[in-house]
């Protein structure tokens, strides 16, 4: 092969071992027995439909949800946006170098999805869109005394702009970096371009249909990382923050249409990426060399390539669900195909955030202290900055060994797959009166489930992410 | 268990067999490639500023001793990541390298300049 295809992430100097053989079938194997112990000893009634939730001392909750704490959390995410866009466009353009990339890819994209799970909806304060849109509503209230009027969301399109725009953001972050068949990166002019026109993109989108419904529908950020949080235990309700029985909150979330894609998309890119240097590498080559030689570009090519297979892996994800829930159509005293599909949509959602901890846990680890050494004294990358005196720190590598973080991702991909069969379960339950027909309704989603499962362990087994 | 539950099994238990073969065959094949931990320095000749034969190769395990030289016809940097060791090599000259494998994973070893991946350094625990 005289083309070679270089590494997609330019900010990475290190790149994961794959996980040995041994661990893999360990792996399978404790997957296989307990998806069967699951079918055995499972629970006849559901228990994760009620939240149960309740609130947490009042003071504590008034003092965190109050206007200045408010105010304040806006504020620090509209600085971290516009100086993400600033550092971006005027920056250094040596990818690891500038705070833009780490900080909105590795930082943001990453952490959130960590911290919603652990804490809440922990975005949605400090999300710079909103809180840019509450100022300028309640600036037009007090100058034109009456609440600004908005178009009526079309809700048959649900939160398919967020999915769309899911695959997007990775899109943007994996495939568009190449530069004469070389992928190359995204680079932090682009980064920060990005960001501009994706926030008047995000605020032009508020303007026509509100603030608070374009977050809960169309705002990537907000939709992805919301998601996460349902499956923790803290949550605002009637701005009172309360605790609630962890899961439970997932098992409504996707009554709303097209939340069924956003998971299917988060799996799908994550397993994109995870691929594409692994299991996907000979098969992107030979594309890429086809597609070159009918007469593309390189870099055409390389993104072209790219994209469809990107495209495939949200379609074939896609597929394995819509299979299982077909499956399930099939025993006797099922709902309907469409309440299928919504109900069961949730029970993704742990296997999503257990294939980003899988595929971006040491990542996450070495990068960060990138953010906050040189990446935070340093932020333009032009050497000459050295804000908090750390600026000469670097990465340490040995921090984590390699046994480590094969542990962290097989115990990541064998903990969703339980988290995931048992939410599965528990909403067969609710649907199907019957306790023996809930149970073999199971069969499709468990192997719905141990494919995603054994699927993300084999990535992990063959590509380096 | 009933017939359907019989039948739901045995797929995916053939299913998980499939890919525990697929990939245990696969790491058996790849364990073919060579190790460089005896013998003599392998070397890694550079032409036009690009490596001749493709990206090297190099496997090691931790604790050993990385050696490995680099005879090149352009003047670069030659960068390895991860251990963040650099060395200038002039054009027509050549580069030794010699240093612990003591940090775990997979990294690139490239002309700084060019950014053109000459290594791909495997340490293995």
């Amino acid at each position: 092969m005289s083309l070679l295809l270089p590494v997609a992430h330019a900010l990475v100097a290190r790149k994961d071992l794959p996980i040995p053989a041994w661990l893999f079938a360990w792996g399978a194997s404790i997957v296989l027995i307990i998806s069967f112990f699951a079918l055995s000893a499972a629970w006849r009634k559901p228990r994760f439909e009620q939240e149960r939730w309740r609130p947490v001392g009042a003071g504590f909750s008034r003092a965190l949800l109050s206007m200045p704490v408010q105010v304040l959390c806006g504020v620090v995410g509209i600085f971290l946006l516009g100086f993400s866009i600033y550092a971006g466009l005027h920056g250094t353009e040596a990818p690891d170098r500038n705070f833009a990339l780490t900080f909105i890819f590795v930082t943001a994209w990453l952490g959130f999805p960590l911290f919603s799970v652990i804490f809440g909806d922990v975005f949605r304060p400090f999300n710079p869109w909103r809180a840019i849109g509450r100022m300028v509503g309640g600036a037009f209230s007090a100058v034109a005394g009456q609440r600004p009027g908005h178009l009526t969301y079309p809700e048959r399109l649900g939160r398919w702009p967020a999915a769309i725009g899911l695959l997007a953001v990775v899109w943007l972050e994996v495939v568009y970096g190449a530069s004469g068949g070389v992928a190359v990166g995204l680079s932090p002019d682009a980064a920060g371009l990005a960001a501009l026109i994706y926030s008047i993109y995000t605020l032009a989108m508020m303007a026509l249909f509100g603030v608070e419904k374009w977050c809960q529908r169309g705002e990537i950020f907000s939709v992805y990382f919301g998601m996460f949080s349902q499956l923790g235990t803290f949550g605002v309700k009637d701005g009172r923050l309360g605790r609630r029985l962890p899961l439970s909150a997932s098992t409504h979330w996707a009554t709303v249409p097209g939340s069924a894609a956003v998971v299917i998309a988060s799996i799908a890119s994550t397993s994109f990426d995870g691929a594409q240097e692994g299991a996907f590498k000979s098969g992107i080559l030979q594309t890429f060399e086809w597609l070159a030689e009918a007469g593309f570009s390189l870099t055409t090519s390389l993104r072209l390539t790219d994209t469809i297979f990107m495209l495939l892996c949200f379609a074939g994800v896609g597929l394995v669900y819509l299979i299982g829930v077909r499956g399930m159509a099939t025993v006797r005293g099922a709902p309907p195909l469409k309440k299928l599909r919504e109900g069961f949509a949730h029970t993704l959602i742990p296997i999503a955030f257990a294939y980003l901890v899988a595929h971006y846990f040491s990542l996450f680890v070495f990068q960060e202290q990138a953010q906050f050494t040189y990446l935070l004294s340093d932020p333009l990358g032009t050497a000459t900055t050295d804000l908090f005196g750390t600026a000469s720190g670097g990465i340490d590598f040995k921090l984590l060994s390699a046994n480590a973080i094969w542990y962290v991702q097989v115990g990541a991909l064998v903990i969703g797959h339980v988290v995931g069969l048992t939410l599965a379960h528990d909403r067969a339950t609710a649907y199907w009166g019957d306790y023996r027909q809930a149970a073999r309704s199971q069969y499709w989603m468990l192997a719905v489930m141990v494919a995603f499962t054994c699927f993300g362990l084999y990535l992990l087994s063959v590509a380096n992410a | 268990m009933n017939s359907n539950a019989m039948r739901a099994a045995v797929g995916v238990a053939v299913i998980v067999v499939a890919i525990v073969l697929l990939v245990v065959l696969r790491k058996s094949d790849s364990s073919n490639t060579t190790s460089n931990t005896s013998g003599k320095v392998p070397t890694i000749v550079v032409k036009n500023g690009k490596p001749v034969g493709g990206v090297r190769n190099l496997t090691y395990n931790k604790g050993e001793q990385i050696r490995f030289k680099v005879e090149s016809d352009v003047s670069d940097e030659v960068h390895v990541h991860g251990y963040d060791i650099m060395k200038d090599v002039k054009a027509g000259g050549s580069v030794s390298f010699d240093f612990p494998a003591n940090i775990e994973g997979v990294f690139e070893a490239e002309l700084e300049g060019r950014k053109e991946q000459i290594i791909e350094l495997t340490v293995n625990p």
